[in-house]
């Protein structure tokens, strides 16, 4: 087995909203359509009018547009409202190929602090990823195959 | 931010060979092209295409020279995909503001 040294380190955000921990998990979740940047930010673009983010394990997160085609984004993995849920993260890439996504909700004085970990961008560890380890090599191969996931998002 | 060259140049199986073995060391042409089934002006063209990408860079040592891992490139998309969650989090947060605004100054 080739050793490959990490290529991608997890990406850690953290931003500090003024709401309280249940309003702030509902608006990130199951509002999320009201403010994620679709315009840029989603496969269809200007053609993308909503997100359904079906709150519970095993839900999924689906781009809504404007001629009734659902893009999957991702599955729910964990859900605990209002201080966690985890995502299978694949917006236009093959589900096994998934990266994580997992969003913290913690209760602070002033609102609630949102610590976001995007991570698992080398490996294809789940028992559902075992057909792409056979297809991919670690390391890169799985790097790009998430990147590939962002053709079109345009980063400012 | 243009991550294309990074992609473009990761996107080539014999590429991203070279790559991790200048990851693991580094090394001259010579050395690659020794460790490949292709020929060394094959090895120098992936080499010029990994260096502009600026995941590579090499160095003069005596008349050789030697190429190693560049930080930059792997930066570079890192650094994209960093971007993309701050421009995803800026709404998030515009949004919460407004909505702690309205819940401050209920309507009349």
């Amino acid at each position: 087995m080739r050793l490959s040294p990490t290529v991608i380190t997890p990406i850690h955000k953290t931003r500090t909203v003024g709401l309280e921990p249940a309003t702030a998990f509902e608006l990130f979740t199951t509002r999320m359509g009201s403010w994620w940047p679709l315009t840029t930010h989603s496969i269809a673009q200007e053609k993308a009018i909503g997100v359904r983010f079906e709150g519970r394990v095993g839900g999924r997160v689906v781009e809504l547009t404007e001629d009734g085609t659902e893009h999957p984004w991702a599955d729910v993995l964990a859900w605990d409202p209002p201080h966690r849920f985890l995502l299978a993260w694949h917006p236009s890439i093959d589900p096994d190929a998934a990266s994580m996504l997992d969003v913290r909700f913690i209760s602070i004085e002033s609102g609630t602090r949102v610590e976001i970990e995007h991570h698992g961008w080398e490996e294809f560890g789940s028992a559902e990823g075992a057909s792409l380890r056979d297809q991919y090599d670690p390391g890169w191969e799985a790097v790009l195959s998430r990147l590939e996931a962002y053709p079109e998002w345009r980063a400012s | 931010m243009d991550v294309g060259p990074q992609l473009i140049a990761l996107a080539d199986p014999t590429r991203r060979t070279i790559y991790d073995l200048i990851r693991q060391e580094s090394s001259s042409v010579r050395e690659l092209t020794d460790r490949l089934p292709i020929s060394q002006p094959a090895v120098s063209q992936h080499l010029r295409i990994l260096s502009s990408a600026r995941l590579v860079a090499a160095t003069p040592q005596g008349t050789r020279r030697i190429y190693s891992p560049h930080p930059e490139g792997v930066a570079l998309l890192r650094t994209w995909i960093d971007t993309l969650w701050d421009d995803v989090l800026d709404s998030f947060e515009q949004q919460a503001s407004f909505e702690q605004q309205a819940v401050k100054e209920p309507k009349q």
